[in-house]
């Protein structure tokens, strides 16, 4: 009864999560799509990039995102998309961290082009690395730790 | 075990090709798109700091540092006033980018004369000194000019400087 209750919790769980990821993906790819130019501004205000790649990455990005962001939620391609989907959230909060630690005052980029949503902070870090935790418990689960496995353990565990 | 690797492999290869499917997408609606983005774009300080027309904006220390010297040009700091208080390129005026409209008037008349102006703000991608150009230009001036990271250019330079009422340089 435990076990069942468990595994439906999970369930339910993991489907609610790979939506939430799915629709922040969503979200955040759609005025990048919009605005290429601005958001080439944007990831060449994080100077992390050699120049020359800044357009390629601010035009291609927008559109991994919204690719990833829909496999996410209707489920399809479900271990490749959470994959990347911690990579990409794993490499935002690197980029995050890293300028907040040299003190670059770089607006984030993050779901819109527009100055005007300030620059990033710390509560822009923690928001990310809560998302990138969700990511990292997706690919964990759809990757390393796929349903038959989670079974096999909990019942060796038993 | 096996069927674990087969994921792994799977995953691998399903995150190939939505990379794959993102980059012909994005090419495709970047042909589509009127103004599309060059793949390779120019981001050197020229071509970032440049009015509506396409023209450069920037002008270099030795210049500016010479219309200091013989008064041809005015100064004008983009920082935040409590950053200018904290120091600034001597004589120089304080019109933050960000009350731009409202502080207008307080140096509108300090601004005119037929003077370059020469706007400033710190770092190498400080923007605030390209808009405040920008602005300038939209409210008629017509020689406006930004030097870039030009606080700290001018002060590793050692030329004059002020701190609220004292000179330094």
């Amino acid at each position: 009864m435990d076990n069942r209750f468990f595994e439906k919790t999970e369930k339910i769980g993991f489907v609610l999560a790979r939506i939430l990821i799915g629709a922040v993906f969503l979200y955040a790819s759609y005025d990048k799509i919009l605005h290429p130019q601005a958001f080439a501004e944007a990831v060449y205000n994080y100077q992390i990039l050699p120049d020359a790649a800044v357009n390629a990455v601010a035009l291609v990005l927008p559109w991994i995102e919204l690719v990833a962001g829909l496999c996410l939620v209707t489920g399809m391609w479900l271990p490749g998309a959470a994959m990347l989907a911690a990579l990409l959230m794993a490499a935002f909060t690197a980029a995050l961290v890293f300028n907040q630690i040299r003190g670059l005052d770089v607006h984030c980029g993050c779901f819109s082009t527009q100055v005007t949503h300030g620059p990033a902070n710390l509560w822009t870090v923690i928001r990310d690395i809560c998302f990138l935790a969700v990511s990292v418990y997706l690919m964990v689960r759809t990757v390393v730790f796929p349903d038959r496995s989670v079974r096999k353990a909990q019942a060796r565990s038993l | 075990m096996k069927s674990r690797k087969t994921i792994r492999i799977k995953a691998v290869a399903q995150t190939g090709a939505i990379i794959v499917i993102a980059c012909l997408l994005a090419v495709c609606t970047n042909i589509l798109r009127d103004s599309g983005l060059p793949l390779v774009g120019d981001w050197s300080a020229d071509s970032r700091f440049a009015d509506n027309s396409g023209q450069s904006l920037v002008i270099g220390l030795t210049e500016a540092s010479r219309m200091h010297a013989e008064n041809k040009a005015v100064f004008v700091d983009a920082r935040p006033e409590s950053q200018y208080n904290q120091g600034h390129i001597k004589g120089a005026l304080c019109l933050p980018w960000q009350e731009a409209d409202r502080r207008f008037m307080e140096v509108a008349g300090r601004l005119e004369g037929g003077k370059t102006i020469i706007c400033y703000c710190d770092g190498e991608n400080c923007e605030l000194s390209h808009e405040l150009a920008l602005f300038l230009e939209d409210m008629g001036f017509e020689d406006v000019r930004v030097l870039v990271n030009g606080w700290t250019k001018w002060r590793r330079a050692g030329l004059p400087t002020q701190k609220e009422d004292r000179e330094n340089g």
